[in-house]
């Protein structure tokens, strides 16, 4: 059930599953990309989550109950987020720089992406997004290329998926 | 209370403090390699203050000049930063923090101007840094609710939403404690300062009434709302009052809002006292067992204690003071303080409660370990994350106000 005080999230779940239909995929990602950014830019530098050494992970998805709840409550995972994760998954495949690129697991790892990176980038870092768990199938999926330039293999990021949701390897530009 | 010890204690403090403090200028939560080798704006600042206590300004400015650096665009200063300076944080807004590192620059900077405060005081520093310090205290008024004047926060200095999650009484007297700093600051280097005067006056006035109930003749810990700005707020979905003592219902005196002799606040320390001081191991805990958050075992804490200890000493109560003070002296290892000391049985009991909620967190199994670990639980008790930095700061304040109430008498 949508009470009002829960309009907000589920309006912005709502307005893209709109925008795909209206625009498509490719300009709602960089929709989505923009929003990402801008919010991590107001935020200032910064790395959150957990972390051990050069490895930042997040315990639980700060997105998970609202987008269960959406999908709850739409009766199933909408079509058109589906169409936006396999144009970033296909971007990323073509990419030579496949690394800066999300591992998605649900249509937040895209926002949650672009805003990270973009703080890790005011503080002088860059993140590696290695792997995910989705909140909705637990299936779990990787970055192969971020996993390759992070030294790393699918078994080191299990490792850490043990005991958390998302896996990120935090990269200094000056080593 | 041991007065050699005592002073081992201030002395292995002042160590542990210096020790403690990255190069760039953070004072660590807790060493490198243990449980909180972060900086957090809370513990951070209070470190400040310890380090001002012990003379150790050029700790105290760079400590100061590291967070002033960290603030984030908005204003806010973060749950905890890395060592370089960049938002480490995992927890939700946590306002406290604003007062706090604005509190412990203007405590700087009286303490560099002592007795020749237009001559010396560090007023090139507050210029330097003037426009975070606007920031900051911008920050917290856009965080204050029109209708009950009081600032609002998801966390406080326990952490713990479920009691805090409102109009909280250490965030309102920190944040409140922190404008008057900056007014001080303003006006000494001649800054238009008169809104936020007014502003914090507004503040104080409604932590004094709304936050006081004359039935309990206490403090009260806070006043649930869940949105900052609920209008009114008797609508808002949390609408509640948290009335069990804790700790940090001594916080109007702890920032210098009221007296230590004010009524209010000497009724509230009584019902503290006769509430919170663990009559098995002595200590003060810092809220009621059954709140069920007891990481490590329901238990004392030392930087509490220690913060009471200060209030009887400023009362003249010397016997109280001795009975604080000494009981941290009496619990220290190797002159190192812990964050919370429990027993054996009340550790288990709460990892008991924990394993079976399945709330047991992964990031305290090395609690459990080093815990179980540490010399003192064959001792029967559980020495919870030791050295933690912050009750060290706290018992160096302590022990510098005590010598001089009582030993210079």
């Amino acid at each position: 059930m949508i009470r009002l005080s829960s309009l907000m999230p589920k309006a912005f779940l709502m307005g893209i599953v709109e925008l795909v239909d209206m625009v498509g995929p490719e300009k709602t990602d960089r929709w989505i990309l923009s929003i990402g950014k801008k919010l991590g830019e107001r935020e200032g530098p910064g790395i959150e989550g957990a972390r051990e050494n050069s490895i930042n992970y997040m315990p639980i998805c700060p997105f998970a109950n609202e987008l269960i709840e959406f999908v709850e409550i739409s009766g199933e995972r909408p079509p058109q987020f589906m169409d936006i994760i396999k144009h970033t998954n296909k971007m990323r495949e073509e990419s030579g720089r496949g690394w800066e690129f999300p591992a998605i697991s649900n249509i937040f790892c895209i926002l949650h992406n672009s805003y990270r990176k973009q703080r890790a980038e005011m503080a002088g870092s860059k993140m590696l997004h290695l792997g995910c768990r989705s909140p909705l199938t637990k299936t779990i999926v990787y970055n192969d290329k971020a996993i390759e330039k992070a030294g790393m293999s699918r078994d080191d990021v299990d490792k850490v998926l043990e005991k958390s949701v998302c896996v990120f390897k935090i990269e200094d530009p000056k080593e | 209370m041991n007065q050699i010890e005592a002073l081992k204690l201030y002395e292995n403090s002042v160590k542990i403090l210096k020790n403690n403090q990255h190069e760039n200028g953070g004072f660590y939560a807790s060493p490198p390699g243990t449980r909180y080798p972060f900086i957090y704006p809370r513990d951070h600042s209070i470190d400040i203050l310890g380090a001002i206590a012990g003379g150790l300004m050029d700790e105290a400015k760079k400590g100061l000049d590291f967070m002033l650096h960290a603030q984030k665009p908005s204003g806010e200063f973060s749950q905890r930063y890395d060592v370089d300076g960049n938002d480490a944080s995992y927890k939700d807004l946590q306002i406290d923090g604003n007062g706090l590192v604005i509190f412990a620059l203007g405590k700087y900077f009286e303490a560099t101007g002592g007795s020749f405060f237009e001559e010396m005081a560090d007023k090139e520093f507050v210029l330097k840094h003037w426009d975070t310090i606007e920031k900051a205290v911008e920050f917290i008024l856009i965080n204050k609710n029109e209708e009950v004047d009081l600032i609002h926060t998801v966390n406080s200095i326990h952490e713990y939403p479920a009691y805090e999650h409102g109009f909280e009484i250490y965030a309102n007297s920190a944040c409140c404690a922190g404008i008057f700093a900056a007014v001080k600051m303003g006006h000494a280097i001649d800054k238009d300062v008169s809104k936020w005067e007014s502003e914090a006056d507004t503040i104080k006035n409604a932590i004094l009434t709304r936050m006081y109930s004359p039935r309990r003749r206490s403090f009260i810990k806070c006043i649930r709302v869940k949105d900052k700005s609920s209008n009114p707020i008797g609508y808002d979905a949390f609408a509640s009052a948290v009335i069990d003592v804790d700790a940090v219902e001594y916080s109007p005196a702890y920032f210098g809002l009221i007296n230590e002799h004010d009524v209010k606040n000497l009724a509230t320390v009584k019902r503290i006292h006769e509430q919170l001081w663990d009559k098995e191991i002595g200590g003060l805990n810092r809220y009621p067992e059954l709140w069920g958050r007891n990481n490590g075992g329901y238990g004392p804490w030392c930087h509490f204690t220690c913060q009471l200890a200060n209030h009887y000493i400023t009362v003249d109560n010397q016997d109280m003071a001795e009975m604080y003070l000494g009981w941290v002296v009496d619990m220290a290892h190797n002159y190192l303080l812990p964050e919370h000391i429990s027993t054996i049985e009340r550790f288990e009991m709460w990892l008991e409660d924990y394993s079976n909620a399945k709330i047991l967190r992964d990031s305290k199994l090395t609690m459990i370990e080093n815990t179980r670990n540490h010399p003192k639980w064959k001792d029967g008790l559980a020495y919870v994350t030791i050295p933690l930095i912050w009750p060290h700061a706290e018992y160096m304040r302590a022990y510098v106000n005590y010598m001089d109430k009582f030993q210079s008498q």
